[in-house]
């Protein structure tokens, strides 16, 4: 109870602390996410100008904005976490003041996290409200809503934990960034963000089945469209590539925290 | 409450040459500097005491600190506070102890203290009756009542550092380390907070390790003084042994009106050092002389100001920055008796 205590009081700061700039935090979640899908909508309008009926692996325009429109919703709440203040904490020796408290360093951020998924959560719903009203999506029943939700829950626990692996590699580099650009980039080609996956050799895609990317944004995709057939697979696939960074963090974490200097203390 | 036996930290860090062609030379061969920051410590403290630990930038005072506090793992030796390894960084361990950083804010800054406070109670699981009162308690002394429901990131750095110490309390820790916690403030607040602490610790009796490069803050406070020169000890025992290093004698200083005073043959017999302008004399007396000597000088010459020294310490302090090895002999003779 005590425990839980902890975990809803930093959730409740946490929460505070994000909306304490509200602009700030608005430009940096909702404003690369606006960009980035007006650059694939032109984009693909400039692709389809020329053949306006055209139809690539069973995407038409409208099929193709559809999708993308999607992808802008599942970013928000999949891939929306950055561990840009973890290994900030470890670099200018802010940990020190976590590892000092009965409450430890991880689940100090991971309480953030689930704050973060909320408010998040919030946002992808009410962009989800603006683009129904405007008839951007049309299509869409309770279930599948909430199924695609629960889906995009579970794959940003991955995603956190990639992050947060990012993060304190903070105990060996000076600067994460740079990292965390690298698999922006990596993850927008191979999860489907930049160009659906039907449009990939098939192989390729096989293949691809069996790492984590995917499951980031294609199917999440498919599942708010209404596609479960790869729900199983998917819960499989994750919950592996959760284990693998799980036991990884802890390594990881373990080594780190024997090389810490906790310069600039 | 804390046995440092035999204790070690040293880092590697790696030497890196000017310019571009040594950037790209450590980048495929580099060359590892091992530094020792400190170097087989030992030290027994006991519970209620208030020890000052002095040295300067360097020395390794913080070092000592951050192993105290489990924050970085000693290299060699053993290390016990409270019971507890604090490399092993348990949950019991880390709810009796408290660490204030002048330097570095552990209130978050986008919120209110009060806020932090509650998060804070949640962490270390303070009933609330006793929360309320330790808020309420502490803010009348401290004077901050009307701070608690501020942004931390619109106080002055007096005001924020009064919170801080108030957060590092709620938790009633049974060992504070207290890092340069009256740095950058003004001689009010620097004041406040040393009473604060000292009616804190009379109250509670805890134990308290001060570092501080502000002599007024050590003579305020520390009952016991530890001196750490390059990661060693230079001294250990009571504050008032430590005036006494570089000697028994007192201080007493002279102001004159007229500059020729120094000729007169008076002074030949005397320990005494001028000034340039030579309008003011040292001179170093004996206890028992202190009083004679003083009474002639006023009655004998133009005297305008008199005084003695003000903070003994102090200028022990400096002395030995400028010049270690004093306190190295001085410790190895003490050892030998």
């Amino acid at each position: 109870m005590a425990n839980l205590l902890k975990w809803w009081q930093t959730m409740r700061i946490s929460w505070s602390r994000y909306t304490a700039y509200r602009l700030n935090f608005f430009l940096q979640v909702i404003g690369p996410a606006i960009v980035f899908f007006f650059i694939k909508y032109s984009l693909w309008s400039a692709i389809f100008s020329q053949e306006p009926h055209k139809v690539i692996q069973g995407y038409d325009f409208q099929g193709m904005i559809n999708y993308h429109v999607w992808t802008l919703i599942v970013g928000l709440v999949a891939q929306g976490h950055t561990a840009m203040n973890l290994s900030e904490d470890i670099r200018l020796g802010r940990i020190s003041t976590y590892l000092i408290y009965p409450f430890n360093f991880w689940e100090f951020h991971t309480a953030s996290f689930f704050s973060f998924q909320i408010l998040q959560f919030c946002i992808a719903l009410i962009s989800l409200g603006i683009l129904l009203a405007i008839g951007v999506i049309s299509s869409l029943t309770l279930s599948t809503l909430c199924i695609g939700f629960l889906f995009c829950f579970y794959v940003s626990l991955f995603w956190y934990l990639l992050q947060y692996l990012t993060g304190i590699l903070g105990f060996w580099l000076e600067e994460t960034w740079m990292l965390r650009v690298i698999l922006q980039i990596v993850a927008g080609f191979l999860s489907g963000a930049i160009i659906p996956l039907e449009l990939y050799p098939q192989k390729f895609v096989a293949f691809l089945n069996y790492t984590p990317f995917p499951y980031l944004t294609y199917y999440p995709v498919k599942v708010f469209s209404g596609d479960y057939s790869h729900l199983m697979q998917a819960f499989l696939v994750i919950a592996f590539w959760i284990g693998i960074t799980f036991v990884l963090n802890h390594l990881v974490w373990k080594k780190g925290i024997k090389n810490y200097t906790a310069a600039g203390m | 409450m804390i046995e440092a036996i035999n204790l070690s930290k040293s880092f590697t860090s790696y030497k890196k040459q000017d310019g571009i062609t040594g950037t790209l030379k450590s980048f495929f061969h580099r060359v590892p500097i091992k530094k020792s920051a400190v170097n087989q410590f030992n030290l027994s403290i006991k519970k209620g005491e208030i020890i000052g630990l002095l040295g300067p930038n360097g020395a390794g005072k913080t070092t000592l600190m951050k192993m105290f506090t489990g924050i970085i793992v000693p290299s060699e030796g053993e290390l016990l506070v409270n019971g507890h390894r604090p490399s092993e960084r348990s949950k019991e361990f880390r709810k009796k102890i408290a660490l204030v950083m002048g330097q570095k804010s552990q209130l978050w800054w986008d919120i209110p203290a009060m806020d932090s406070f509650s998060l804070l109670q949640k962490y270390y699981e303070i009933p609330e009756k006793e929360f309320r009162e330790k808020v309420e308690y502490m803010s009348t002394l401290l004077g901050v009542k009307d701070l608690l429901h501020v942004h931390v990131r619109k106080l002055s750095l007096g005001e924020r550092m009064k919170l801080e110490l108030m957060a590092s309390l709620l938790h009633s820790p049974e060992i504070i380390f207290l890092d340069e916690p009256t740095i950058g403030l003004d001689l009010v607040a620097q004041e406040n907070i040393r009473n604060f602490i000292k009616e804190y610790h009379r109250k509670n009796n805890i134990t308290i390790i001060l570092t501080s490069h502000y002599m007024a803050d050590v003579q305020a406070l520390c009952d016991r003084l530890v001196l750490i020169f390059k990661g060693t000890k230079g001294y250990d025992g009571p504050l008032n042994d430590f005036e006494k290093i570089l000697g028994t004698k007192k201080s007493v200083y002279f102001t004159f009106k007229d500059k020729t005073i120094h000729d007169d043959s008076y002074w030949n017999e005397l320990d005494s050092t001028w000034n340039e302008d030579r309008t003011e004399v040292e001179i170093k007396l004996d206890e028992q002389q202190l009083r004679n000597v003083s009474s002639e000088i006023l009655a004998k010459f133009p005297v305008i100001e008199f005084h003695t020294e003000k903070m003994p310490i102090e200028k022990v302090m400096k002395t030995l920055m400028a010049n270690p090895d004093i306190i190295l002999d001085h410790s190895s003779q003490e050892g030998e008796k």
